[in-house]
């Protein structure tokens, strides 16, 4: 019997482990950006865009909407240079930060989330 | 003729089970965090150290070699660590279970010095153990 109550136990713990885990949130579409800026939605341990397109050479608002409680945010880079170009908060969602992104020069970037380093995109400022 | 006996204390004392319960009330704790990152390795993380939790308490066997579950648990917990100095996100939530973490260390190192006898008593153990499949393995050959 006690054998019986222990699996049960093991396999309560690891189904709450993966319902923890699981996308939560709406498939809602995407926030709009603010005027002259650009806007990121990440739900599913993924952004919904692998391509971002920014203004270069001058400060922009950035919306940054969490879909999901896992925490993400968005970091602005090159490859291999150790400074980036921005880093946004990190924080669980639902929710969403307007981050004020300083100005990025011109060309093809990186952005990706901290907490986890897959979820990437290619950042076009022009 | 003498019985192997691999586990070092036969006898529960209330700190005995005061520590197995922060041990594994914070290998819970850190599973949980791990579980609600999301992605692929943070659930890998988590379930390692769920079983590890379960690892921590179920009878049978496996009571038996507590010390190397021990030292295992105590070896992932400072890979994890390692892991995120090297390559993890500096954020609230991450430090709150880098925390988690790090008492889990000193309660396991607490076990391991108070039930196993410290790293003497590991190496012991390890001897013992490697000594009876090493037996069991020339006792099998004979046959």
């Amino acid at each position: 019997m006690n054998r019986f109550v222990r699996g049960g136990a093991a396999l309560l713990l690891i189904g709450s482990l993966l319902a923890a885990c699981s996308p939560a949130g709406s498939a809602a579409p995407p926030p709009s950006a603010p005027t002259g800026g650009a806007v990121v939605t990440a739900q599913g341990n993924k952004f919904d865009r692998t391509e971002l397109a920014i203004p270069a050479g001058r400060p922009f608002q950035l919306l940054f909407e969490n879909r999901e409680g896992a925490p993400h945010n968005v970091r602005i880079y090159d490859d291999g240079v150790d400074q980036p170009l921005f880093v946004g908060e990190i924080f669980g969602g639902p929710g969403s930060r307007t981050y004020d992104v300083p100005a990025i020069p011109a060309g093809t970037h990186r952005f990706k989330c901290d907490v986890h380093p897959d979820m990437t995109g290619t950042v076009t400022a022009s | 003729m003498a019985t192997l006996n691999l586990t070092a204390r036969p006898h529960t004392r209330p700190t005995d089970v005061v520590v197995r319960v922060l041990v594994v009330g914070l290998t819970l704790a850190t599973a949980a965090i791990h579980a609600s990152l999301g992605g692929l390795l943070f659930l890998v993380n988590a379930v390692a150290y769920a079983t590890f939790a379960v690892a921590m308490v179920v009878p049978g066997p496996l009571a038996r070699v507590r010390w190397l579950v021990r030292l295992a648990l105590l070896g992932f917990t400072a890979a994890t660590i390692g892991g995120w100095v090297l390559f993890g996100a500096r954020f609230s939530l991450a430090y709150l279970d880098k925390g988690i973490e790090l008492g889990l260390i000193a309660a396991i190192a607490f076990e391991i010095w108070r039930l196993d006898g410290g790293p003497v008593g590991i190496v012991r153990q390890a001897h013992r153990l490697v000594a009876r499949l090493v037996g069991w393995r020339v006792a099998e050959g004979r046959r």
